[in-house]
């Protein structure tokens, strides 16, 4: 294995020169051929995004046109975070939300993988199947699930509590954030356990032999061996869960919208509200810019994880 | 022997035990598939009727409810994006992986990531101005570039982790012998990741077709796509159980089939390649 890899690193000298030349002279001219695709994407989020900042800092109501478009600086900034008593509830909600969400689908994909890790019939057919909740349109299923699961007349899950005694809940108006957490975990449970899967797949078989010879049960062939082994997938599967979880929009719009009162607001619904339900364009413009600063910081940490396999294997 | 014994109905055990785990996980789908072949008095009686004489009246009336424009809207929508994004996205991967240096090409590809992970919130306030401005509001165009603009970033990273993987020799050659950058891109690299790169476009599909967001915010009478004729029904909630669940059932059959196709694609083209 060790002397395979040496061999790969250092070529004969007729294969350096084949290999260098080309590509030495491709790499570095003129290109040009990335930025059709650059300046799309500039053109739909950066301008927009530089936009928003301008809106931030400007106080501008659409609904009230004589007030027109005045320079505030800051202020906007202000009273986001310290003047306006729901940023900081709605705030609590959006963490509730993400880390709820990301939280369940860890431990029921954790679940999951290592069951269909096993050698079992229809295996392969089985993973397909349990990947369909990740793959249904969000908002109709949540829809669905409120109507015909969690629904206080009609719905499956109250009949099924009372079987053992509980009494119908109104699910939605007594626990809404706790049903729409357990609405997404639902849907991000399989990409959690397709991630947990691909890295179960790199654990060398030695090892689990090496941990059963040594008289360790499935639990602590888990703990100690394989859990240590799967440190990147669960990094993978916790920053990509928390950028998307993050975007939750179709499934509050379509169960609670927001409410009853502010307890299923998150961060970018109360974006929506702000700009296309009041239509403070200045505020909702503040808002967008807060949540862009809590997304970047996620995503620098990702392409950190990413650049690491090319650094890996370019040398 | 007997160790043998116990070890082999531990294993039927926890078989039994992942069989049952996943048909809970799916239960739902299966649950609101069945409730669409009912009538809607048998789909809102309690307890749930398991054995019903099946009917096809609720799919009929999903069709009838204007439901073709809908499906218009959606398939235009999510085709034409991807596309776009395809022919947009598979050069500016090549260039990331055979042109540029490690640092410019690692620079695009934060550029890309944080584009994708600009919450939407974020830039619709500025969007929306805009295309109310330029009288473009409930337009289907609007929402095929805005779904261009959400699905090329997935395309780029997506090519550019199947790109990496081809065998530099054979892109030697075709330089060798005098192929132009777009020969090159046609005839070999895009053959040879087709696979990974079908893949992509089915991915990118099921996001434009599951898309919420900006169907409810930038469509009125005009574009709305599927998911907005489901979300009409939040104001009658309960009284149409059965033709809610049959006209889920249609819309969730694209994605459903689409991603099940390119399920071995998924975790790679989800993570860029992060994760192999």
């Amino acid at each position: 294995m060790s002397q395979a890899n040496q061999a790969l690193q250092t070529p004969t000298l007729p294969d350096m020169q084949k290999r260098a030349a080309p590509v030495v002279s491709r790499r570095g001219g003129r290109m040009w051929l990335h930025l059709p695709a650059l300046v799309f994407m500039i053109a739909l989020t950066q301008i927009p995004f530089l936009l928003a900042v301008w809106f931030s800092l400007h106080s501008w109501n659409l609904l009230v046109p004589s007030e027109g478009f005045p320079f505030v600086g800051l202020a906007n900034y202000g009273t986001a975070l310290f003047g306006d008593p729901n940023f900081w509830p709605i705030m609590g909600n959006t963490l509730e939300l993400v880390a709820g969400s990301i939280i369940l689908a860890l431990i029921a994909g954790t679940v999951l993988a290592l069951l269909l890790n096993r050698r079992i019939w229809g295996r392969s057919v089985l993973r397909g199947i349990a990947t369909v909740p990740f793959l249904v349109t969000p908002s109709v299923m949540a829809l669905i699930w409120k109507n015909l699961f969690l629904s206080p007349s009609a719905g499956i899950v109250n009949w099924l509590l009372g079987f053992i005694g509980i009494p119908a809940v109104a699910w939605f108006s007594s626990f809404p954030l706790q049903s729409i957490i357990f609405i997404v975990a639902w849907e991000w449970t399989p990409f959690v356990m397709l991630v947990i899967l691909a890295g179960l797949q790199s654990v060398p078989g030695e090892v689990l032999e090496a941990a059963k010879v040594d008289g360790a049960n499935a639990l602590t062939t888990f703990t100690r061996v394989v859990f240590p082994l799967l440190r990147k997938p669960y990094e993978i599967a916790i920053l990509f869960g928390t950028i998307f979880i993050f975007q939750t929009f179709g499934e509050i719009y379509v169960t609670t919208s927001g409410g009853p009162g502010l307890s299923t607001n998150t961060l970018p619904y109360y974006t929506y509200r702000t700009a296309l339900s009041s239509f403070q364009i200045g505020q909702a413009a503040t808002l967008g810019v807060l949540g862009v600063i809590v997304a970047i910081l996620a995503a620098r940490g990702m392409v950190n994880l990413m650049t690491e396999r090319v650094a890996a294997e370019r040398g | 022997m007997g160790m043998q014994a116990t070890h082999r109905w531990s294993n039927i055990g926890w078989t039994v035990l992942t069989y049952i785990l996943v048909f809970l996980l799916v239960f739902p789908v299966l649950w609101m598939i069945v409730t669409g072949f009912k009538t809607e008095i048998a789909a809102i009686a309690i307890p749930p009727t398991l054995f019903f004489q099946p009917t096809l009246d609720q799919f009929a009336l999903a069709f009838s409810g204007g439901f073709s424009a809908y499906l218009f809207n959606s398939v235009v929508a999510s085709l034409v994006s991807t596309a776009v994004a395809m022919v947009l996205g598979i050069p500016a991967a090549y260039a990331m992986v055979f042109q540029m240096r490690n640092k410019s090409s690692n620079d695009m590809l934060f550029f890309v990531l944080s584009t994708r992970f600009m919450p939407f919130a974020a830039i619709l306030v500025p969007l929306y101005v805009i295309i109310t401005r330029l009288n473009l509001l409930d337009n289907l165009f609007v929402l095929i570039a805005v779904y261009t603009a959400m699905n090329l970033p997935l395309i780029i990273w997506m090519a550019r982790s199947y790109f990496l993987d081809l065998p530099m020799e054979v892109l030697e050659g075709a330089w060798l012998d005098g192929c132009s950058t777009l020969q090159t891109i046609v005839r070999i690299v895009v053959p040879m990741a087709a696979p990974g790169l079908a893949a992509a476009a089915l991915l990118a599909i099921i996001f434009a077709w599951n898309d919420f967001f900006f169907a409810v915010t930038l469509t009125y009478t005009n574009s709305p796509t599927l998911p907005i004729m489901v979300a009409a029904f939040t104001s009658n909630e309960g009284l149409f159980l059965a033709k809610v669940s049959a006209l889920a059932t249609l819309i969730i059959l694209v994605p459903v089939a689409l991603g099940i196709y390119a399920q071995k694609h998924l975790v790679q083209g989800l993570t860029g390649g992060a994760l192999k």
